[in-house]
């Protein structure tokens, strides 16, 4: 089977070729690189490879940010890349298009707001001071551009994933 | 008297740990818990658990009078309070005294004249223990502020009596700074600890960060367990503790020791307490306050003496008599611990509570865990962000380093982000391996260094086949798919299947 994935931002292709004996494969990569491999799986996301001689342990995250994967220390997030989906067509076309919000992460309580509606702000100026688990964080801009929207006031609460302010 | 039964007063981590030393005494155990903390596994493992209320602390962990009622209500002996929430808290101890319920840790009386930071320098005072030139009053005005300042000269500290965990904290290097620190750290305490009483001392530049463990019984012996160093802070927060200190030799493990059981005794202190020093380069060390309780990181006074601090807290408030003498104490090895917190170090350490979907926790020699954590855990966004206490004991300073690199690499955290990687920059780098710490030494290599991870293209190309493998076994419309990889038609279900055929 073949299966196409964004791998730290970056286009992979890679194919699956069963072999007779099981959890063995033959992976090709990108159309040219082969390896052989043998693959266990231990539990539910957590997978020991055998490539070449050599073991590793790949460790499947699944969150609300996507998939990840752990592996030696390093956490490496995927997506699967289907070119039919109007998901992926989306974000290969460029990303930094049109207005973008600023979210609250988690919920918490507003502290301060750093900027007024029509400001032009840069990308990762803050905009909103919100405090959860007893720390204050700074919430900031992705984008250089205006405040078009400014939906939140010090003292107010928010739930996770609620807009605060919108940049154009 | 022996206790029969425990209510524990807190949640987390600290309630699992006291509740398994309940368990190891024979002692039955009583959990509280706030609607956030129903799957907690300290309701989980106790022999009893009762709801306090909402997820706020005010509203739960909070209420002193609802727990003492639990606690008549439970036939509970003692209360053990853990530390944070009401561990430090003079009227609830005294609440408990006048229930008849033993609060395991000092006496009220103790923990008024040492809780307060400004009473505390004058009960310093008392046992001519050294302490940083300052008040040992609140100020009352600028004016006053002012005075005391240029009398011990600048840079000095503005710190909050009622303070703790760097709030109500402001260091002043000039006297036109002072006015706007003075109203930022009175107006940041009364906040915090709903007084804005502030206090001046000399600054002490590039200090470590030193504390020295005590145990009193009720019978007036008490002794000191050796040193732990706390420098690598952030933000005024411990990010990391080891026992023992680098820099501490005996004659000075022996100077701090003897000062510090001698300012607990003055105060009729009993049971575990922490008496913290800031240590400048020239190995003076000056008195910074005492924790009236159990600490976070006692874990490492633990391995490197042998002991169970909770055991002899619980032998303590039963009565009984301290089982060693101070020349009985002997520290043997290093061990450090990492605070291990639901936090992104590369961005900007943003609080990140949420599901743990994915938990490989490490093992092995010389690894000890404290946690309260599991695979499927939301940690709650209402508490600190506290996960784990990865604690590495080996028989010097540089194996503890390497197995708990070791033990960093076993450990993975997933759905939540997590600080791992700011202790693998942190055990990897050469201050922190020569021990060159002290207490501005985090803040300075988090402004030279971003936590990042580094990129290998190798690497990536693994991760593309074991993304693809993963990919690969999830069911498509329904039907399990007919991916390479083992496990997941499993034997058994084959077996049975071709039985229910054959028929």
């Amino acid at each position: 089977m073949m299966v196409q994935l964004e791998v730290n931002g970056e286009l992979r292709r890679v194919e699956l070729v069963p072999d007779e004996l099981p959890g063995r494969l033959r992976a090709v990569l990108d159309g040219e690189k082969e390896t052989e491999i043998q693959a266990h799986l231990l539990r539910p996301g957590v997978l020991s490879l055998h490539i070449a001689g050599k073991a590793y342990r790949c460790v499947l995250e699944e969150g609300p940010e996507g998939t990840v994967i752990h592996f030696a220390g390093t956490r490496i997030p995927y997506r699967i890349d289907d070119p039919r989906s109007l998901k992926s067509r989306r974000s290969r076309a460029g990303r930094h298009e049109g207005p973008k919000a600023v979210t609250a992460p988690m919920p918490g309580r507003v502290i301060r707001v750093l900027v007024n509606k029509g400001d032009e702000v840069q990308a990762h100026q803050g905009i909103v001071v919100i405090e959860a688990m007893k720390m204050q964080n700074e919430l900031k801009s992705p984008k250089a551009g205006r405040v078009i929207e400014l939906r939140v006031q010090p003292g107010g609460t928010v739930a996770a994933g609620e807009v605060l302010a919108v940049v154009d | 008297m022996k206790f029969r039964k425990v209510l524990i007063a807190n949640r987390g981590e600290i309630a699992l740990r006291i509740i398994r030393a309940c368990r190891e005494l024979g002692i039955g155990t009583v959990a509280v818990y706030s609607d956030a903390d129903r799957a907690a596994l300290h309701v989980l493992e106790a022999d009893e658990a009762y709801r306090l209320g909402p997820a706020p602390a005010a509203e739960s962990y909070l209420r002193g009078n609802l727990i003492l009622d639990i606690a008549h209500k439970t036939k509970a002996d003692a209360i053990h309070p853990g530390y944070g929430f009401l561990s430090e808290n003079a009227n609830f101890a005294e609440a408990c005294e006048k229930a008849r319920v033993k609060f395991i840790g000092p006496p009220s009386s103790a923990m008024r004249a040492l809780g307060s930071k400004t009473s505390a320098r004058q009960v310093a005072d008392s046992v001519k223990m050294p302490r940083t030139p300052g008040s040992v009053k609140g100020l009352a005005s600028l004016e006053e502020a002012h005075a005391v300042a240029a009398e011990i000269g600048y840079p000095v500290m503005l710190k909050a009596a009622a303070g703790g965990g760097g709030k109500g904290m402001r260091a002043v290097f000039f006297a036109n700074e002072l006015a706007s620190a003075f109203a930022a750290a009175a107006s940041e305490a009364e906040r915090a600890f709903g007084s804005g009483e502030v206090y001046l001392e000399k600054l002490v530049e590039r200090p470590r960060h030193i504390e020295i463990q005590v145990l009193a019984d009720e019978h007036g012996n008490c002794v000191s367990l050796g040193e732990r160093e706390c420098s690598v802070q952030r933000r005024h927060q411990k990010v990391i503790e080891e026992a023992p200190s680098a820099i501490v030799d005996e004659d000075l493990r022996s100077r701090m020791g003897e000062a510090a059981a001698r300012f607990a005794k003055s105060a009729g202190y009993t049971n575990a307490g922490t008496v913290e020093f800031l240590v400048d380069e020239a190995k003076n060390f000056y008195f910074l306050e005492m924790n009236t309780r159990l600490q976070v990181e006692h874990p490492v006074t633990e391995l490197v003496t042998g002991l169970d601090l909770v055991h002899l807290q619980i032998h303590i408030a039963q009565g009984g008599k301290l089982p060693f003498k101070q020349e009985d104490i002997r520290l043997r090895g290093h061990a450090i611990e990492c605070r291990i917190y639901a936090e992104d170090p590369e961005n900007g350490f943003f609080p990140s509570p949420g599901k743990i979907t994915r938990l490989l926790q490490p093992g092995g020699p010389g690894i000890r865990e404290d946690s309260g954590i599991y695979e499927g855990w939301v940690v709650p966004m209402e508490y600190d962000p506290m996960l784990s206490k990865l604690v590495g004991y080996a028989q010097n300073r540089n194996v503890a380093i390497r197995r708990l690199l070791r033990a960093l690499d076993e450990y993975v955290i997933g759905g939540i982000r997590s600080n791992l990687n700011l202790f693998r920059t942190i055990l990897r780098d050469q201050d922190f391996q020569s021990a060159r710490i002290d207490t501005g030494y985090l803040d300075r290599l988090l402004a030279a260094k971003t936590i990042t991870q580094t990129s290998a293209p190798e690497r990536e190309e693994i991760v593309a086949i074991a993304a693809a493998l993963f990919e690969s076994m999830k069911p498509v419309n329904g039907d399990p798919s007919n991916s390479p990889v083992n496990g997941r038609t499993s034997n058994w279900k084959q077996a049975a299947r071709r039985e229910a055929l054959r028929a």
